[in-house]
Order: C-alpha cells, then structure tokens, then sequence
C-alpha cells in the first residue's frame, strides 16, 4: 500500500508544483489545491494505515503514542481528524484566493500573472 | 497539574471579540471600542501570565479541554513565550489604538476589526501553543486574515500585494504541514515536549532531520528571510498603517520565536548546522534590507525593508548560540517590535496629512516641517533603531555584540556593527527629508487633522523606559536563556512528573 501512496503523492506534487508555475493565474490556483491534496495524502500515508483494519480494537494505537510500538496494523483515526482540519482550512484559503484572482482578473482585464505587475512601478 | 486560565483568556478575549465585532457591523464607533476592551483584556492576561511565571519560576500550562498531554492540546506559558506574547498584546494594544482615530477608508469596513482581532487570535496563539498542529492552525488563521486586510488597504496596489502574499505564504504553510506530518510518522506525537522528550532520548531518524529542514522552511518564510524574502517589502509597505505596524514588527516575530524553539527544545543535535546557516541568511538579510532600506523612496517601505534587515540581525545573534547572545537575540526582537511598530505609526500620521495619504518622500519631502511632536517622536524612533544611548536600541545592540564578543566570530560581528550604521543612515536621511526640509508649493494644503499620535507616543515612551532601565528586562531574558539551557524543566511542565 506504501507504494501506492508515495507514488500518488509523488504524481499529484509534481502535477501541482507545475500549475503553480504557469502563468494562467486560475491554474495557478488549481496547482495551489492538488499541493494540498498531495500534503493530504501524505498525511493519511503517515498514520499507519491499512484498511482491513478498524482501529480501537486493538490497544496497541492508544498506548504506542509517545513510544516507538511498530504501527501499520490498523489505520489511525488522529490523522484521519488532522486532514479534515487541513482540508477545511486549505478549501478556505483556496476560497480566499479565487476571490483575490476574481477581483484582481477585473482591475487587471487580464489573468496573466505576468502582467498583473502594478507593484514594479 | 493545575490550569492557569488566564493564558486560555489572551487567546480566547480577541477571538470573543472579533465575534461581537461582526455583530455591531452597523455601529463601527462601538466596534473600535469594543476591539480596544479586547485586546486591553488580552493585554492584562499576558502581563498576569508574565507576572505569574516570573513569580513560581516555572511555566505555567492550561490543557483544553482538560484532556491531559500528549493527547490533549495544551497552551504553554513558560518565559519565553509569555515575554513574547505579552510584547506582542502590547503592540496589538497599540495598532488598535491607532485604529480608533485613524482615518483611512478601510478602517470604516465592518470587517476590519474582526479581521484584525482574528489576526491578533492567531498571533497570541502561535506563541502560546504546545502543538505543532495547533501551530499550523493559528498561523494559518493569522496569514488569512492578514491577507484579507492588506486586501482591503486604501492602497490599490495591496490587492496584488495579498494575491502574490497569499500564494507565497501558502507554500509555507505547505512545507510545515509536510514537516507535521513526518514529525507524526516518526514519534506518533504532536505534542512539542512529547517530541522533544523522544528526541532527546537518542531516537533520530532521517525522517525527523527532513522535517526539521522543512520546519526551518516554514519559519525562514514567516520571518521574511533572505531567499524567501521577496514578497515582505510589497506586503507590509501596502498594508493599511494599524496593519503594517502589527505585521513588521510582531507577526514576523513568529518565525523568530519558532526558530529560538526549534534550536533550544525540540533539535538540540542539529542545532550546530542550523546555527550556521542563521549566520549566513542573517549576514545577507542584513545588508539586503539595510541598503534597500538606504535606497528605496517611500518612507513605509524603507521601513519594511529595514524590518527585514533587523531580522537579520536577530537571526545572527541565535546563530552565535552562545547564551550571551540568545539574550541579545531576545532582547533585540522585543525592543526592535516597539520601535519598529511606533515608527511605522509615526510615518501614517505623517502620510494621513497629505492629500493622497501616500509615504513616497518625493510628496512628503517637507510636511512636517510644522508638525514639532511628531518630528520629535520620530528622530527618538530613529534613534532607539539605529541604536543611539540612552535609547532602547543601544541596549539590543551592547547585547547582540556582547554575544559576538562571546562567540568570537569577528568577522560577522565587524559586519553587523558596520551594517548598524547603515541604519543610522537611513533613519536620519527620511528623517531630515520629511521633518526638516522647508515645504514647497508640492507639499502645501495639508489637512488639519491626521492620525492620532497617541499610540505611537505611548510606544517610543516604551522605549525609552526600555533604555533607561534596562536591567530588569535584561535580568529576565537572563533567567529566560537559562531556563532554555534545560529543555528538561518544559518537559516535566507539560507532560508533568
């Protein structure tokens, strides 16, 4: 399963880092989300995941924080809450963002990155 | 394990308040008022806090919700971070303060001062939190907000300032939520003395030096320093005044206070090699902000440029290591947060006079030639920056280069004394532009009435308190850098026994 996973997040990272680098700035808004997807992903693949098994059957999750207990039996429902957190708060920025792109596509007439470009002045 | 609720109200007063704000958008005279109760309640919490850890010598803890750590998320007062909050409280005190006279458009938004409050919420949280996932969350809080703010700035240009900022900011934010998660991988904890107690016993592994090297990332860019710098200048010369004075001199101290952590508590082993490279990045933030300070023509963004050069300076300090120069670095970024924020506020008096409240010196050449107070106030300013006696700088400065003569890196410390008169240069040269030139038929037509110089009296009096009785402060960071010598006593506060 790790395979998978840092393959994917491999995939989505490189795929985001490269619409963060257009020019276009509603791509460069996509590219900021897939990163955070990425980080997501990440995120779960840290939390010893594996999904035949419920967590909280086992004690061994409760009593292996602070103590390096091998892990990877069950997934961990901590890291599962810690990406709802990141996602809410990435879905908000990237709210925040399309409406700064918005507002910015009107005063500029353009969604160019490069000539949104007042502040050189 | 007893919780000091007092630290749980620093948090808890602005972002009460930032609530009720949003509830009297109709009346936004109330709503200034009620965001100055606010933070005076912040501010009251953290001196209580202060006088709290000072008095029992050991940090003080509240634990949300009362779950114990490491499982529960805590706030942690311990001497440094009280020290910080409470500099912090007070010049959000004072931005505030200037807010309530101040005369600029988007101060009348209903917005503005549940924005702002949200960004003090954020601030105050990030220095208070025991939880580098809560960390993420208040700093992602602040960033938001300060983006929205700087957004809505009476300057047209803020709008491209905040996109470029937001996306900048963003992937700092990215690259801490990435170090989160392999912190996570590795110790299967978030609590940040249940990280470090597992470092400290030996355990190490490679995933745990990636995430310092990512955690350095994050903070370098909270802190505007050198290679990811670029989009300070823009950000804070754009900002609304009550805004710029906050953000140049306090919220870049989060990166700071996150760098003194991570060398002091959780990486002591790698402490050595990211010492090194503060030294370098230092070196080069230095002259990088100083001369663009010196070359610049407007009187806001010289002093964002200055920011980031004064950063610099305390980045070298920690990178000495030695405790000598810890105490500098910590005295440097309280005193330089006061001076810095109140020369920013005496510079939007100043441009809140001119018909197109602008800071470019070509048009505020001369303006206050009639305005005795405010002239006054700021060669004070200046002084206290450059680092003149008897003024608070003088003190930051004996400190930093007693921590150089205690490191004995004599070509660095050549190069910062030799940059500090940089400083001197650029203070006096936007000082005699705008106070001593004779106005000309450009300058003419002033407004009667500007900004309030309230608050920033109040913060260069703050000064020179600072520099005429300096020892109580220093005898304290004294006792701070001590206290940070034995990560051990944050350990047993938070995870007790």
């Amino acid at each position: 399963m790790n395979e998978i996973f840092a393959i994917a997040t491999g995939v989505l990272f490189a795929i985001g880092v490269f619409l963060l680098l257009r020019r276009d700035l509603i791509k460069v808004a996509m590219g900021f989300y897939v990163l955070f997807t990425a980080i997501n992903l990440f995120f779960l693949a840290a939390g010893a995941f594996n999904a035949s098994q419920p967590p909280y059957v086992q004690p061994i999750i409760a009593e292996s924080v602070g103590q390096a207990i091998p892990r990877g039996q069950s997934s961990d429902p901590l890291v599962q809450a810690l990406i709802l957190t990141a996602i809410v708060i990435s879905f908000g920025s990237y709210a925040l963002l399309l409406g700064l792109i918005n507002v910015a596509s009107r005063r500029f007439r353009t969604l160019n990155n490069d000539e949104v470009n007042q502040l050189q002045a | 394990m007893s919780d000091y609720v007092y630290l749980l109200g620093i948090v808890l007063a602005p972002l009460t308040g930032a609530v009720l704000c949003l509830t009297l958008a109709r009346n936004n005279q109330l709503q200034r008022y009620l965001a100055l109760i606010a933070a005076a309640i912040a501010w009251f919490c953290s001196l209580n806090v202060l006088s709290e850890v000072i008095r029992t010598g050991a940090p003080v803890i509240y634990r949300l919700g009362a779950w114990d750590p490491p499982y529960g998320i805590v706030l942690v007062g311990d001497s440094l971070s009280a020290l910080f909050v409470l500099m912090a409280s007070t010049v959000v005190l004072g931005g505030i303060l200037y807010a309530v006279h101040c005369k600029d458009r988007c101060v009348t938004y209903p917005a503005f001062m549940t924005l702002f409050l949200c960004m003090a919420t954020g601030l105050f949280g990030g220095f208070l939190t025991g939880d580098i996932f809560t960390l993420f969350v208040f700093m992602e809080l602040m960033v938001i907000s300060s983006v929205i703010l700087v957004a809505i700035s009476d300057n047209r240009l803020g709008l491209e300032a905040a996109l470029k900022y937001l996306l900048i900011s963003s992937m700092g934010t990215l690259f801490l939520l990435i170090g989160i998660a392999a912190i996570y991988a590795t110790f299967n904890t978030l609590n940040m003395a249940d990280i470090a107690r597992l470092l400290s016993a030996g355990e190490r592994p490679i995933l745990s030096v990636a995430a310092a090297v990512m955690l350095m990332c994050a903070f370098l860019l909270k802190s505007a320093v050198f290679p990811f710098h670029f989009w300070q200048p823009d950000f804070h010369t754009t900002a609304p005044t009550p805004v710029h004075a906050v953000l140049s001199s306090v919220v870049v101290k989060v990166g700071v206070y996150g760098l003194i952590r991570m060398t002091t508590l959780l990486f002591t082993e790698e402490a050595i090699v990211i010492h090194n490279i503060l030294v370098v990045l230092g070196v080069i933030g230095i002259f990088f902000g100083s001369l663009g300070a010196l070359r610049t023509y407007d009187a806001k963004r010289m002093l964002a440029y200055s920011t980031f050069g004064q950063i610099g300076f305390i980045l070298v300090a920690i990178g000495w290591g030695t405790p000598i120069a810890l105490v500098g670095a910590i005295v440097y970024a309280v005193n330089h947060s006061f001076v810095k924020s109140a020369l920013l506020m005496l510079t939007g008096v100043v441009s809140s006079r001119t018909k197109t409240k602008t800071a470019a010196l070509t048009e505020i050449g001369g303006v206050g030639h009639q305005m005795i107070g405010t002239g006054l106030l700021y060669f004070l300013g200046g002084l206290a920056l450059a680092g003149v006696p008897p003024l608070n700088g003088f003190i930051s400065k004996v400190t930093l280069i007693q921590g150089g003569i205690s490191a004995q890196s004599w070509i660095v410390l050549g190069l910062t004394v030799g940059a500090g008169l940089i400083t001197l240069m650029y203070m006096m040269r936007t000082w005699q532009l705008i106070f001593q030139r004779k106005p000309d038929e450009q300058t003419v037509g002033l407004k009667d009435y500007g900004d309030s110089l309230l608050a920033p009296a109040l913060l260069i009096a703050i000064c020179v308190v600072l520099g005429l009785y300096a020892t109580p402060l220093i005898e304290f960071v004294n006792g701070v850098v001590t206290y940070l010598g034995t990560p051990q006593i944050y350990i047993s506060a938070v995870l007790g026994g």
